[in-house]
């Protein structure tokens, strides 16, 4: 298990985790990056280097997870004292440290309200526009928190973040077409992110779920989603998983001929052929079976994917290879 | 290999300095004649020698084909690179690149999620539950 780190934290932090970042506060709040010697000196003796104020800000931000207040209102004066009270980022992070401390719904409405006075003054911070759709979220108005995502997606179409975002929000109301239209807005800025294929692949997936039965256009395109994904990328468990999930589904449906052609008329999109199908399910097999072989080994060069989802894919095949026997 | 290649390199540079040293005596004690031989012989070996050790001592290639290079990202874990911050945080090697998109959770999955969208309040409630019901991961 490697060991928990500020300076790049990994993208998932279940509490143990949380509590191992945290623990890190006091040597570093001991220890000021800044120097408190007088102006002209003060350049030429501070130990900053760019990756302090990540640490800074990291620490904050476990700091307020694992409940430990007092580092974090330490860190944030802080960053404060070095960047200035109407640095952007500094406001936002003061945001965050009100909306912990906030102890019920009330008290996060007031932090609300601060943040549109923040907005009335500088319509243009755009981090405290998505701290306050973030705490629209928290107030489970899913609604209204699109309706301001959608605003701030007007002024700046290009934030991936933010349209990624609003994807998984309208996933959380199932609006899976408004979804998917959300994250192939992230695909024209990142065409080449084998998560957000996936992702895309995972909300057509789903919506064919909903539906009583499966629509060939739908799981067409998430099978090329997924096999975009592991295009992209060789070694991508999620898209090797979600193959075999589509392919699973798509072989029946491709060899009873007459849904083929019944769905086949005033389509755009053409479906795939059975052989190809199985080919890729053939593929996604193995691929699966060798890492989860790899990974059960204990191999060096295949640690790194996450144990839930190695057991997934374990169990994926063994109830595949059920049904075969 | 590391110590192979590092040995060929040290082997190297003492028959290079040795080289250009005679190179230097002989120009001095004999201004008129070419330079002999062994001396030609010597430094021609002494570059031998540093070039492959060189080759061998360098580090692995780094996959130039994209499919190849995301896949050794999520294969492998993280690893140091053996340097550290003032902080005491090491420097890791690279990762994924598209992870601040938080699509990796899936939908409603547990993940960190956007980093500008951080839902403070209810991380912070799972780590209360998790101190209560007794720490276990």
């Amino acid at each position: 298990m490697a060991q928990a780190n500020l300076l790049s934290p990994p993208s998932s932090i279940p509490p143990a985790t949380a509590l191992q970042l945290s623990q890190k506060a006091p040597p570093i709040i001991s220890s000021s990056p800044t120097s408190s010697l007088p102006w002209p000196l003060s350049l030429l003796f501070s130990s900053e280097t760019p990756e302090s104020w990540t640490i800074n800000e990291n620490l904050l931000l476990s700091c307020l997870r694992t409940g430990d207040d007092k580092s974090a209102r330490i860190l944030l004066e802080r960053l404060s004292q070095r960047f200035g009270d109407s640095n952007e980022r500094v406001i936002t992070l003061r945001g965050v440290y009100e909306e912990a401390l906030a102890k019920n719904n009330s008290e996060l409405e007031q932090v609300f309200k601060r943040y549109e006075d923040i907005l009335k003054d500088d319509p243009t911070n755009f981090t405290v526009r998505k701290r306050r759709v973030a705490v629209l979220k928290s107030l489970g108005r899913i609604q209204d928190a699109i309706t301001a995502l959608t605003v701030l997606l007007d002024y700046s179409p290009t934030d991936a973040e933010s349209w990624a975002e609003l994807s998984e929000l309208y996933a959380r109301v199932g609006e899976w077409s408004k979804a998917i239209f959300a994250l192939e807005e992230v695909l024209l800025v990142y065409p080449n992110a084998w998560s957000a294929h996936a992702q895309v692949a995972t909300l057509h997936y789903l919506s064919t779920q909903s539906s009583s039965s499966p629509s060939l256009p739908a799981l067409s395109l998430a099978l090329k989603h997924f096999s975009r994904s592991i295009e992209l990328n060789e070694s991508y468990l999620r898209g090797y998983y979600g193959l075999k999930l589509v392919t699973k589904k798509l072989i029946p449906i491709l060899s009873d001929s007459s849904s083929v052609k019944r769905s086949n008329g005033d389509e755009e999109v053409q479906p795939p052929k059975l052989q190809t199908v199985k080919k890729l399910e053939e593929l996604a097999t193995t691929k699966l079976a060798e890492i989860v072989r790899q990974y059960g080994a204990g191999k060096k060069g295949w640690a790194g994917f996450a144990e839930a989802e190695v057991i997934a894919a374990r169990e994926l095949l063994d109830r595949d290879g059920k049904i075969e026997r | 290999m590391p110590f192979l290649g590092t040995a060929l390199n040290g082997a190297g540079l003492i028959f290079l300095t040795h080289a250009v040293y005679s190179t230097h005596e002989h120009s001095v004690a004999f201004a008129a004649s070419p330079v002999p031989l062994d001396i030609t012989i010597e430094l021609l070996l002494s570059i031998f020698l540093l070039s492959a050790g060189i080759v061998l001592s360098s580090p692995d290639f780094k996959p130039i084909q994209w499919a190849q290079w995301s896949g050794k990202i999520s294969r492998e874990t993280r690893k140091g690179e053996g340097q550290w911050t003032r902080e005491g945080e090491e420097f890791l090697s690279e990762g994924d690149p598209y992870a601040f998109l938080g699509l990796d959770g899936g939908i409603g999955g547990k993940s960190e999620g956007r980093r500008g969208f951080w839902d403070v309040r209810a991380k912070r409630k799972e780590y209360e539950e998790w101190v209560k019901s007794g720490g276990q991961s």
